[in-house]
């Protein structure tokens, strides 16, 4: 089938009742989620596994493709309004949104935001449909040293790329790994780290993992912060309306950092956070008053808008084609993929291409529902930002506990639920990023099962994993993604030091 | 700080790498299941001894991160206690009982003065998850005492 066929059969998944019906469920309810600061994407991703647990897996996938970007548009609001990010990858959005807001013009940010987001969306979208099947074909022949390098490659960079430090996010990113040895060794069938305690025979269930490292510790966080952000009732949203200047202005940074965004979404590691980031500091380079950024500037609040967003989509490119995240979300992304019994990866877009092709599809409808149906309804939307924190907090908690239930149905999960919620909560106040552990909980698995086999084909001689280009290439490329950053940050402290005369 | 944790991290090292040599072993497996915890284990004993002896000061907003009242880390126990309890009866009493009263203790715990509004949310909210899990999704939860 080629890519035209294929999408024509995508949009049929798409623009079915049924399609039409869940991508508009999930936007919506990603949007309503992502809008509440402290919740994420990956929090919102996971609340919704257990809905779609029944469901047949196109409409289900596609529901949570939808509430993935819907997360990050809704993000985007609480950023402008509140001057909350509800993520991190809309924390560029307020630089500019929440000055237009206090400037009385937050109907306009938000009407420029949902543009940006539409138009970093589609273009990402197209750029998707045609790089995805690329790459799939040529990973189909990829040998096992290959996919390990690869996700090597993926957990070095996401290492090196997290905030704070590198040790802390690898130490994340071990620990990761190691809680995935919990359980039945799938090679050899040997009990490792059960002590006899049938409950662990099955190792986590990654849901566990994702709603107390994120959901659970992201309450935690609400209920330190419960006092303040409440969106005050009277606030002014004023006028949507842009005019021909505001979209001419928009249109340069909305062109440029969809592609930026775009291709720092694909690359491993790096998602919508750095990918908003750079589009800021990029336009502001290139822009000629750069002395209004800040201030409410709308270019300032269109390139990171566009690039979130291209961000979101590039970020499916690794995962659908190759099966192998390149975030914290898409790992959770890939969890929801595996719950449903689909193996992302080269061969999905053969095996199921109603699959494939109709998440693509699935998100060209999306980006339009989310800018028809938002735009119009931001100001009813934006009401669900006045819910009372207490309230809030409760709904959050119970939502985790009956999802984590109604997977396994059995009270153990909870408790472990539990503990995970208190590791999550422990690893922020100590500034240890959670996405590295939890994209390596996810890839720890195969991970191990790719170097064993490579192993098994070499007869235990490691060189099997630099004799030929693609791994070697790949593991140096991982070696210097953790190097590069701790040379240069000893470089600039020893001309740090020369220049001060020490 | 990041001694103490680094200190921590070494413990728990150990004792993972301890458990991981106590696995058994099988012939003619190039890689057996102990090889990847083994060097899990020792990896996570260098990172913690790099982490002990980085000299990263702490920035002021890691700093300020850490900083939470004794009250308020007490007010986030009580709350696990809630759940704790909550997941103790889950099975015994049943969802819509426990998540009804969950959620009204805690939201009123966590300083939420409308109590009217609280009931109507706290009976609503599992009555609608119940009705949706068990009739739609096909998923049962456990009905406890009432008669579902």
């Amino acid at each position: 089938m080629d890519a035209f066929q294929g999408l024509l059969a995508g949009f049929q998944v798409a623009l079915s009742w049924e399609g039409i019906l869940f991508v508009l469920i999930g936007v919506i309810v990603g949007t309503l989620i992502g809008m509440m600061p402290g919740l994420g994407p990956i929090s919102a991703i996971a609340i919704m596994i257990p809905i779609t647990y029944g469901m047949d897996p196109a409409p289900a996938l596609v529901m949570m493709a939808g509430v993935y970007y819907g997360a990050v548009f809704g993000g985007s609001t609480s950023s402008i309004l509140l001057n909350a990010p509800g993520i991190s990858g809309t924390v560029a959005t307020a630089f500019d949104g929440y000055p237009m807001a206090q400037q009385g013009k937050a109907g306009k940010a938000l009407a420029i935001a949902a543009i940006a987001s539409f138009f970093g969306g589609t273009v990402s979208v197209i750029l998707l449909m045609i790089l995805a099947p690329v790459l799939s074909s040529v990973a189909i022949s990829f040998g096992p040293p290959a996919y390990f390098a690869l996700m090597l490659m993926g957990l070095t960079a996401i290492s090196s790329l997290s905030e704070g430090s590198t040790i802390k996010a690898m130490i994340s990113a071990v620990a990761g790994i190691m809680v995935v040895t919990i359980g039945i060794d799938p090679q050899t069938g040997t009990q490792r780290f059960t002590f006899g305690n049938i409950n662990l025979l099955d190792g986590f269930d990654f849901l566990i993992i994702a709603l107390g490292l994120f959901a659970i510790a992201e309450v935690c966080m609400l209920i330190l912060n419960r006092k303040n952000l409440s969106l005050s009732e009277d606030q002014k949203l004023g006028s949507l309306k842009l005019t021909k200047e505001d979209l001419k202005e928009m249109s340069g940074p909305m062109t440029r950092q969809s592609m930026v965004g775009f291709i720092i979404g694909v690359l491993p590691g790096a998602g919508a956070t750095i990918a908003s980031f750079i589009s800021y500091i990029f336009e502001k380079r290139i822009a000629k008053n750069p002395e209004e950024f800040g201030k409410g500037s709308i270019k300032g609040l269109a390139a990171p808008e566009s690039s979130n967003n291209a961000a979101t989509s590039g970020a499916f490119v690794p995962l659908l084609s190759l099966g192998i995240p390149g975030s914290g979300t898409t790992a959770v992304m890939l969890g929801a993929f595996l719950v449903l019994g689909v193996q992302p990866g080269p061969l999905l877009m053969t095996d199921r291409p109603e699959i494939f092709w109709g998440i693509i599809a699935s998100m060209y409808v999306g980006n339009i529902f989310l800018l028809i149906l938002n735009l119009p309804l931001i100001p009813y939307l934006a009401k669900i930002l006045s819910i009372p924190r207490p309230l809030l907090i409760s709904l959050v908690i119970m939502f985790s506990l009956v999802g984590v239930y109604s997977i396994s149905f059995n009270t153990f999960d909870l408790y472990m639920l539990l503990i995970f919620g208190a590791l999550g909560f422990a690893m922020r106040i100590f500034s240890f990023p959670a996405p590295p552990f939890i994209l390596a909980f996810i890839l720890g698995g195969m991970m191990e099962q790719s170097f064993r086999q490579s192993m098994t084909i070499s007869n235990g001689n490691l060189s099997i994993f630099v004799n030929s280009p693609l791994p070697l290439a790949l593991i140096i490329v991982s070696l210097l993604s953790l190097f590069v950053p701790v040379f240069l940050n000893w470089r600039s402290k020893k001309i740090a030091s020369k220049n001060t005369g020490l | 700080m990041n001694q103490r944790i680094g200190f921590l991290l070494f413990l728990i090292a150990a004792v993972y790498l301890y458990f991981s040599f106590q696995l058994p072993n099988y012939p003619y497996t190039p890689v057996d299941a102990d090889v990847i915890p083994k060097g899990l284990g020792v990896l996570m004993l260098i990172l913690s001894v790099a982490l002990y002896f980085s000299r990263a000061k702490e920035t002021a907003e890691e700093k300020k991160k850490r900083d939470i009242p004794t009250r308020e880390l007490l007010v986030i126990a009580a709350v696990f206690a809630m759940i704790f309890v909550y997941i103790l009866l889950f099975e015994a009493i049943g969802f819509v009982v426990m998540t009804a009263l969950f959620i009204f203790f805690s939201s009123w715990f966590l300083g939420y003065q409308k109590w009217k509004v609280n009931i109507l949310v706290s009976l609503l909210f599992p009555i609608v998850l119940y009705v949706i899990f068990v009739n739609a999704l096909g998923i049962s939860l456990p009905s406890g005492i009432l008669p579902l």
